[in-house]
């Protein structure tokens, strides 16, 4: 406690230093809690953006579909599969993909059909619910057909319009029928929006010829099961099969948030070397000034480590005084940015990174390692950053140091 | 035997014709087949080949085309999860107009494509609807086969669009045989690397196109076989088509009837008769 004592007294022989010092670490660090909580605020939104709309967090195929895409490249009885990974309450939804051709009078283009479980996938997914215009397909299979945006345009499609689906059937025949357009998505990525033509199940399965099987399932907990754990389950639980994480479905993203991780750290170290440098700076002026003082303390028989502890302990007890205005006020900003969130719309509009849509509301994510983990670093700064002075200070030479004013 | 002619004829002049009558008529029927087979021998390559290699390609260019035809085909697809047969009618005029009806399987029974200029419109009786195949399906499989739709759809001349000139000939495999190796042109619209004919070389009929893609890695065989004569032509009346990188599937096309030169109507082939 005297330690504290004296260390407190010392840190207010120069007022205004010490307030000026202080006030840059305190703003140091609440500038990087703000920053992480945004940070971590968007990227969590970019991971929730990418898996919850229609990739999911995990992926289950046939082995060997990822890389032909072939239509015989099935999954036998997902109902077996989807009630097992209910069993584990694990929510996710069947797919079924083929290719094929989709025209309206005389424009025509190419598609990728996907055969879905309506319910499951309104259960699972956020894509039904990303409609630009119209409603999604119906519980029961009624040869309704929901189109990617830019599918649509170049159909020159409305809600309503008939459509001639032509497809090569998995018998080898030629599968053609109308359906009626009940939906239009809003942008998703480039891939969907060119090319994705959804429809249910059933009706794929009679357009296609293909009376079992489906070649997906996409499996979706909204982040409830952390990845580990779906990695380590789903091979499991889905025996043969390939199993892969969103993260491996979606390098490029996955790329991005290490990428945004890593420059993440190099501008934190950026600040806490500001702060750093800051503290050396202000420790070096008391020591100078008191450096009549430790050569009396050294003159009584102070050992050389006690003063290296006493100027290491004035140094932590500023970053300490520091961080908690530092955690009040970021902690405040931070709240404030996720509750009401920075409005981007103004300056970017909607924008797609890596195949992924971006809300233009960019909210921050508060956690407690975003306000602990630039706490704890900024002491360790603060007091690496006070050795140099210390060491000055306990090697001084009690008589030369006397001798001055 | 080796005389010029030329000296020969200024040879002739000098004679007196009144007296050596007897000489000229013997050097005229001497020197006439000479100079005949001079003018032939001009015509000929002096190998002794009698085509050059795009005449032979034009020859198999022109092989089921005539200023028009009609006829019955029979088409059978094997792949590696399924095999059908599908019965053609086809009718085509000048280069660039064709149409095919699937006779059977019922199932498909009445649907179309027809082909005018560069475009493939198909009629789906189920729907009752024609639709026009986008341009970025021309490397599509037609109708399930190991076809394309650009297959369809070629109308250029080979000569047009590849370099090609003679690679090898002599017997192979126990036939007199004249091979092609033919590279596209800088810049022909087309998918392959390099078309490798094989023709007979007593009449020009192809016997085998080896396709290659664009890295030069074989592709695609396509054989000729069952040389016949039909409608006065000799015609190979089966093709038959195998993807080299699935050796197990193919698609034969047999031309069971075909009439060259008929009078077609162009309402043949337009979209109204499509739906017909």
């Amino acid at each position: 406690m005297a330690l504290l004592r004296i260390s407190w007294r010392n840190l207010w022989r120069n007022r205004r230093r010490t307030v000026i010092t202080m006030a840059a670490v305190a703003l140091n660090a609440m500038i990087l809690i703000t920053t992480y909580a945004l940070m971590d605020g968007m990227l969590r939104q970019t991971v929730l953006n990418a898996t919850q709309l229609v990739t999911g967090e995990a992926q289950i195929h046939a082995m060997g579909y990822l890389s032909d895409r072939s239509i015989y490249k099935t999954l036998e009885n997902p109902q077996a599969i989807l009630s097992t990974l209910r069993e584990n309450s694990i929510e996710a939804a069947p797919r079924a993909y083929g290719y094929g051709l989709v025209s309206r009078g005389t424009k025509s283009a190419g598609a990728l059909f996907w055969g879905i479980d309506p319910g499951r996938e309104k259960a699972t997914f956020d894509l039904p619910a990303h409609l630009a215009e119209g409603s999604f397909l119906g519980p029961a299979p009624h040869k309704g057909i929901v189109l990617g945006k830019k599918l649509a345009r170049s159909l020159n499609a409305r809600l309503g319009a008939e459509i001639v689906l032509l497809v090569q059937a998995a018998d080898g025949s030629l599968g053609n029928e109308l359906f009626t357009v009940t939906g239009i998505l809003k942008s998703v990525g480039e891939g969907i929006d060119r090319n994705a033509a959804i429809i249910h199940l059933d009706d794929f399965r009679q357009l296609f010829a293909m009376s079992t099987g489906i070649h997906e399932i996409a499996v979706n907990t909204r982040g409830r099961v952390p990845l580990e754990m779906l990695t380590a389950i789903l091979p499991r639980l889905v025996p043969g099969s390939e199993v892969k994480t969103w993260r491996q479905l979606l390098p490029a993203l996955s790329d991005m948030l290490q990428l945004s991780g890593a420059s993440m750290s190099l501008f934190g170290a950026i600040f806490f070397a500001a702060a750093g440098l800051g503290v050396m700076n202000t420790m070096l002026m008391t020591t100078y000034e008191r450096s009549h003082e430790f050569g009396l303390l050294k003159a009584l028989g102070t050992s050389p480590w006690r003063i290296v502890r006493d100027v290491a302990f004035e140094a932590w007890l500023m970053a300490a005084v520091s961080t908690v205005f530092a955690v009040v006020l970021g902690v405040a900003a931070s709240y404030a940015l996720q509750e009401y969130g920075l409005d981007t719309s103004a300056l970017a509009g909607e924008t797609t990174i890596a195949g992924v849509v971006f809300d233009p509301v960019w909210r921050a994510a508060l956690s407690i390692e975003a306000v602990v983990a630039p706490v704890v670093i900024m002491w360790i700064v603060c007091v690496l950053a006070a050795l140099y002075p210390a060491a000055m200070s306990a090697r001084l030479d009690p008589v030369k140091s006397m001798h001055r004013v | 035997m080796n005389y010029d002619a030329g000296k020969n004829i200024s040879g002739w002049r000098k004679v007196n014709f009144k007296k050596n009558h007897h000489f000229l008529a013997r050097t005229f029927l001497f020197f006439f087949p000479l100079v005949f087979l001079v003018i032939l021998g001009g015509m000929h390559p002096a190998n002794g080949e009698n085509l050059t290699a795009s005449d032979i390609l034009n020859k198999v260019d022109d092989l089921y085309r005539g200023t028009s035809s009609h006829g019955m085909m029979t088409m059978e697809v094997v792949t590696a999860h399924w095999k059908r047969t599908l019965s053609l009618e086809f009718w085509s005029k000048g280069k660039d107009k064709s149409l095919i009806h699937i006779i059977a399987p019922l199932k498909e029974k009445g649907t179309a494509t027809l082909r005018a200029g560069n475009e493939i419109w198909n009629y789906l009786p189920k729907v009752n609807r024609v639709i026009k195949l986008p341009s970025s399906m021309m490397s599509a499989s037609w109708m399930g086969s190991h076809f394309t739709n650009d297959d369809l759809v070629k109308e250029s001349r080979f000569t047009d669009d590849y370099k090609c000139q003679i690679t090898f000939q002599g017997p192979r495999k126990g036939e007199n045989i004249i091979e092609l190796s033919c590279i596209p042109q800088l810049d022909a619209p087309v998918v392959w690397g390099k078309v490798e004919v094989v023709v007979r070389r007593s009449d020009y009929l192809p016997i085998v196109m080896h396709y290659y893609d664009e890295k030069l890695r074989p592709a695609r065989d396509m054989t000729f076989s069952q040389f016949k004569k039909m409608s006065g032509r000799t015609l190979p009346a089966v093709l038959t088509l195998v993807p080299i990188d699935k050796p197990q599937e193919k698609t034969v096309v047999v031309y069971d009837k075909i009439t060259f030169d008929l009078s077609l109507n162009d309402d043949v082939f337009s979209i109204r008769n499509l739906q017909r």
